[in-house]
């Protein structure tokens, strides 16, 4: 744990030295030392300061959504972007936009509000007849709930061309060019929903003994379910209000968390904290240098890069059963 | 559906044995040679039955837009004896357009019925794995220019077989059937998706505006020249695939059964493979990603035959009359404002897709 708050810390560190623009590392670290310079001092205080804390909270909160989902889905391929809630939040937000929606608190609810019904759907339908329990026709009832939301935001957009500007650059996903205001409208709904995680940890453990053993245990296993999904959806809401829509982060985060952690969600959950800021981080940081002087999206780098240890998930022999 | 007899040995050329339950034999001999075709009675009026219902959506097709022509004159047009503006509008404007959604939808959903066969899941469509958003994905980089100069069907050929050939070998090892297959499939087609999705962002509003078509699926840009190509390549692979149809009906059972009847499953499964994806780019090359058609189609027609072989043709029309259908749809419902193809598609086709998921599992192979 210490291991990986070091980790951290110096990831944050590189993501305030490193763009794709001219200031390098060199120039930012003297910066950072006392040197005088104009430029500079707004590239890294200005862009990569509040860049590198977006991408923290879009980290943690991924990843703590995906864990939670993962756990009370149990099933390992459980994943907000695959599951379509990512998918809500963006319909929500294009259906804002077109609507004229433009204050950023305003964008934040909405988007919570899609994530919600998005997970609400997927989880319902997943319960029907054990689709739930197969782990990958939960992918696919994800796939199709994601890719008619798509449809719909498309079919949104052909009303208005200017929210298809819009819409256009957001829907990649990616933490350049995000507003500060956007962060510090989340922060309510990121407190409230840690104050909640906190609370049903302990249920959610015992949740995964078995539905029985959770009622004998004195906790409600419907209502856990419910807070957990609330949880998701504040968390996964609030990160696509922040930096759009983006995938695979909450499958890859609890991955490596559990081999960490091991099998309990309590665990799994704190280390998931670090893990997900240092995945995102690095994602972010190396979408800036990839392709430099662009700058290659970080929705379409955790595309890449998730993609492939979703195929090795689902190629593993057996999979892991939560 | 057709395929020969196979009491060949026992009856030595004797049609006198009655033929099959719910079949007929046509027979005829030709010199010394006895030779006989079994049909499938409900094979045949399953044909027959969408094949009017697609003349007859295509006639309504031709006959609603924003400028109406009553069907009589729709018909009076296409045989040449209407007035100017009836005939103008029916030969110039529409008829182009529902050659392209006939032979598009066909062609959708004979890859679908083709890739389900082939891996033995009633969801692995090439829409679902991934092909489609290959193909998308070649054919908007050669409209935003990123230094490619090849036409944008090529470039949507050369996506389909990239996705497929990415697919395939990454979900080889334990086996291309299955579920794994098709997550492996999605995992290739978000990546695809999100490369699209780069692109679009990268350009100015007005080329991505030009690529807009080819994200959704419409049949409002038809290259010129790819719907040629469609149509050779539809003609070509629907006598392939009804050659083939005896081994497809045999790839069903298991690899062992399959080669013990004496088919060359390896080869089988590579031309299968090779037609489905061929047809998936040649389709996306003049509508784009409509991929829904390649799933819808091929579940009517399983839902409508019988299940004693793999409903090909069945599967071809029906997908041809889901895409006229759903482009009349596009069209009219909300005009003057058009909806493209793919999006009613997708409307209808993703909680078709949920649905089939929620039944419970007794016949998704």
């Amino acid at each position: 744990m210490l291991l990986l708050l070091t980790a951290l810390v110096a990831v944050s560190l590189v993501s305030l030295l490193i763009g794709a623009g001219s200031v390098g590392p060199g120039r930012a670290l003297a910066l950072l030392s006392g040197a005088q310079d104009s430029e500079a001092h707004f590239i890294v205080w200005e862009l990569r300061a509040p860049r590198t804390l977006m991408g923290i909270v879009v980290g943690m909160a991924l990843g703590v959504a995906g864990a939670l989902l993962q756990a009370v889905a149990r099933n390992p391929l459980a994943e907000p972007g695959l599951l379509g809630v990512s998918a809500g939040a963006a319909f929500a937000v294009a259906l804002a936009l077109v609507l004229g929606a433009s204050a950023a608190t305003l964008r934040i609810s909405v988007a919570q509000l899609g994530a919600l019904v998005g997970c609400v759907c997927v989880l319902s339908v997943a319960r029907f007849h054990g689709v739930g329990n197969d782990p990958i026709r939960l992918v696919l009832a994800g796939a199709a709930f994601s890719g008619l939301l798509a449809s719909l935001t498309s079919l949104i957009l052909l009303y208005d061309q200017r929210a298809a500007d819009e819409i256009r650059f957001w829907v990649i996903g990616s933490l350049a060019g995000r507003r500060l205001d956007d962060l510090f409208g989340v922060l309510p709904s990121m407190l409230i929903a840690s104050v909640m995680v906190a609370l049903i940890a302990r249920p959610l453990a015992a949740l995964a003994l078995g539905e029985r053993v959770a009622s004998g245990l004195g906790h409600h296993p419907n209502l856990i379910r419910w807070l957990v999904i609330a949880c998701v959806a504040l968390l996964v809401g609030a990160a696509t209000a922040i930096a759009g829509p983006i995938a695979f982060v909450g499958l890859v985060v609890p991955f490596v968390a559990r081999a960490f952690a091991g099998p309990d969600i309590r665990r799994t959950l704190w280390f998931c904290l670090p893990i997900g800021p240092l995945i995102v981080l690095a994602a972010d940081i190396i979408s800036r240098v990839v392709v430099a002087p662009s700058e290659l999206p970080l929705g379409v780098l955790t595309a890449l890069c998730g993609a492939p240890v979703l195929i090795a998930v689902v190629r593993a022999r057996r999979l892991p059963m939560l | 559906m057709s395929f020969s007899s196979e009491d060949q040995s026992c009856a030595g050329g004797d049609d006198n044995v009655p033929p099959p339950q719910g079949y007929r034999r046509f027979a005829w001999r030709s010199g010394n040679s006895a030779n006989s075709l079994l049909f499938e009675q409900r094979a045949v009026a399953v044909n027959l039955g969408l094949l009017g219902a697609l003349l007859f959506a295509s006639v309504i097709y031709l006959s609603l837009g924003s400028v109406k022509v009553a069907p009589v004159a729709v018909l009076q047009a296409l045989f040449g004896n209407a007035d100017m503006m009836a005939s103008f509008v029916v030969q110039e404007l529409r008829l182009p357009r529902l050659v392209a959604a006939v032979s598009t939808g066909a062609a959708f959903a004979l890859a679908g019925i083709l890739m389900q066969t082939l891996a033995r899941n009633r969801l692995a469509t090439p829409g679902i794995i991934g092909i489609d958003n290959g193909a998308t994905a070649f054919a908007v980089a050669s409209i935003v220019g990123l230094g490619v100069s090849i036409a944008p069907p090529a470039m949507a050929l050369a996506g389909a077989t990239t996705a497929a050939v990415l697919t395939f070998g990454l979900a080889a090892g334990n086996g291309t059937q299955g579920y794994r297959f098709i997550v492996a499939g999605i995992g290739v087609g978000a990546v695809f998706g999100a490369i699209t999705q780069l692109m679009l962002a990268r350009v100015a509003i007005d080329t991505a505006n030009a690529a807009y078509p080819w994200t959704v699926g419409s049949l409002n840009a038809r290259p010129s020249g790819a719907l040629q190509l469609l149509t050779l390549g539809l003609a070509l692979g629907l006598a392939t695939a009804m050659a083939l149809a005896r081994s497809l009906t045999l790839l069903r059972f298991k690899d062992a059964t399959a080669s013990g009847l004496g088919v060359n499953v390896k080869r089988r499964r590579l031309e299968v493979l090779l037609l489905s994806v061929a047809l998936t780019g040649l389709a996306v090359a003049v509508a784009g990603p409509v991929g829904m058609v390649g799933l819808i189609g091929p579940e009517i027609a399983r839902s409508l035959a019988s299940s004693r072989s793999v409903p090909i043709l069945a599967a071809t029309l029906a997908g041809a009359l889901v895409m006229v259908l759903a482009d009349l749809a596009g069209r009219t419902l909300l005009a003057p404002i058009e909806i493209p193809v793919g999006i009613v598609t997708a409307v209808v086709g993703g909680p078709w897709l949920l649905w089939i998921l929620m039944r419970p599992q007794r016949s998704f192979t």
